[in-house]
């Protein structure tokens, strides 16, 4: 889109010289962010960016999926719930009414054996919500991966600040970043890092996406 | 082997959530007996001093992952008779593949089902039964 400019603010062609200057001054910015270490580093924290959307995307669904089906559950199991409230009280009456018709027309037999049923339903539905849980285990293993990112780039900013910055300022920095202990470690298997969920495995034959595939790769490899 | 309800688990988990998942499961398999472990570190050093029959880790963990408890414990005269079932998210065919060769006796793929722990549990105890 063309910006309006009033008829007294014409835009000024820029000269071929000008050009020239920015580019040599985006050159030279270039090399000494390279020479001091910083381009490098930020680069490669940047091109996680959007592995990080990608986990924050996998964190928004695992925690909407979970709580949806927790609640759903829930409402299962208030149901069976009030189902055997409801013939409780029904079986209630029927007793004091006549306790032998009761029991002689096979009423209370039938009762036990709902509440039977019905509450194996319900340990099954504690089951399911108990399961949900383990989205906090999945996505707090991406959120590690996410906050590691934003520490690496805030690292990379400081470096670059701590750069730019006055000796005695710099050192004032430096001072605080070993003081807050930054750098922690990233768990590693024979220096390889862990990956943690696979927040998409679309496209990527190296990961499998459910435990069957697990039983057949494993079967496969004679185990 | 020991009776199977008698046997005592130990469950390593970084996450007091799954532990407590995995512990719940394998009171409603039937297995009562259970301690828990928030890293391979800890385990090892509960499996050195402590008798326990089964290992269910993670391998994602601070201090010592999953791999290098299984190692240990493989390494180990005493403690490598002891199955190591490991349940963690990760996928990777290398990371299955190597937790195979390294000597555990499953591997379950996080998020899991009830009757995968179940089966891949009693699987398990089938090889112990059929060995003892």
């Amino acid at each position: 889109m063309k910006m309006d400019l009033p008829d007294n603010m014409q835009m000024p062609a820029a000269s071929p010289e000008i050009f020239q200057q920015l580019g040599t001054l985006t050159r030279q910015l270039h090399d000494t962010l390279n020479m001091l270490g910083v381009l490098p580093g930020l680069k490669h924290t940047v091109d996680d960016l959007p592995d990080a959307r990608s986990r924050l995307t996998y964190i928004a669904t695992k925690t909407a999926d979970a709580a949806e089906k927790v609640l759903n559950l829930v409402d299962k199991a208030k149901a069976d719930q009030e189902h055997i409230a409801s013939e409780t009280r029904k079986l209630a009456k029927l007793i004091v009414a006549d306790p032998v018709k009761a029991v002689a027309s096979g009423a209370v037999m039938n009762f036990v054996q709902d509440v039977e049923t019905t509450t194996h339903r319900v340990d099954g539905h504690l089951t399911d919500i108990m399961m949900a849980q383990d989205f906090h285990d999945l996505t707090g293993q991406v959120v590690a991966k996410v906050v590691k990112l934003a520490n690496d780039l805030e690292s990379q900013l400081v470096k670059l600040l701590v750069q730019a910055a006055p000796l005695e300022q710099a050192q004032k920095v430096e001072a605080a970043l070993t003081a807050h202990g930054h750098g922690h470690g990233t768990p590693t298997v024979d220096g390889v890092i862990l990956e943690g969920p696979v927040v998409d495995a679309e496209g990527r034959s190296d990961v499998v996406s459910n435990q069957g595939e697990v039983d057949d790769l494993l079967a496969s490899l004679g185990f | 082997m020991s009776n199977p309800v008698d046997m005592k688990f130990l469950i390593v988990d970084d996450f007091s959530t799954m532990r407590r998942i995995v512990r719940g499961l394998l009171k409603e398999i039937g297995y009562i007996n259970a301690e828990e472990a928030e890293d391979g570190a800890v385990a090892l050093n509960m499996l050195k001093n402590g008798k326990f029959d089964f290992v269910v880790s993670d391998i994602n963990m601070p201090n010592m992952n999953g791999f290098d408890l299984l190692k240990a414990i493989k390494a180990d005269d005493a403690l490598k008779h002891l199955p190591v079932l490991m349940v963690t998210a990760e996928a990777r065919k290398e990371d299955i593949v190597l937790a195979a060769q390294t000597g555990a006796a499953g591997y379950i793929v996080k998020p899991f089902t009830k009757a995968t722990l179940e089966e891949k549990v009693q699987k398990i105890m089938q090889k112990l039964a059929a060995t003892a």
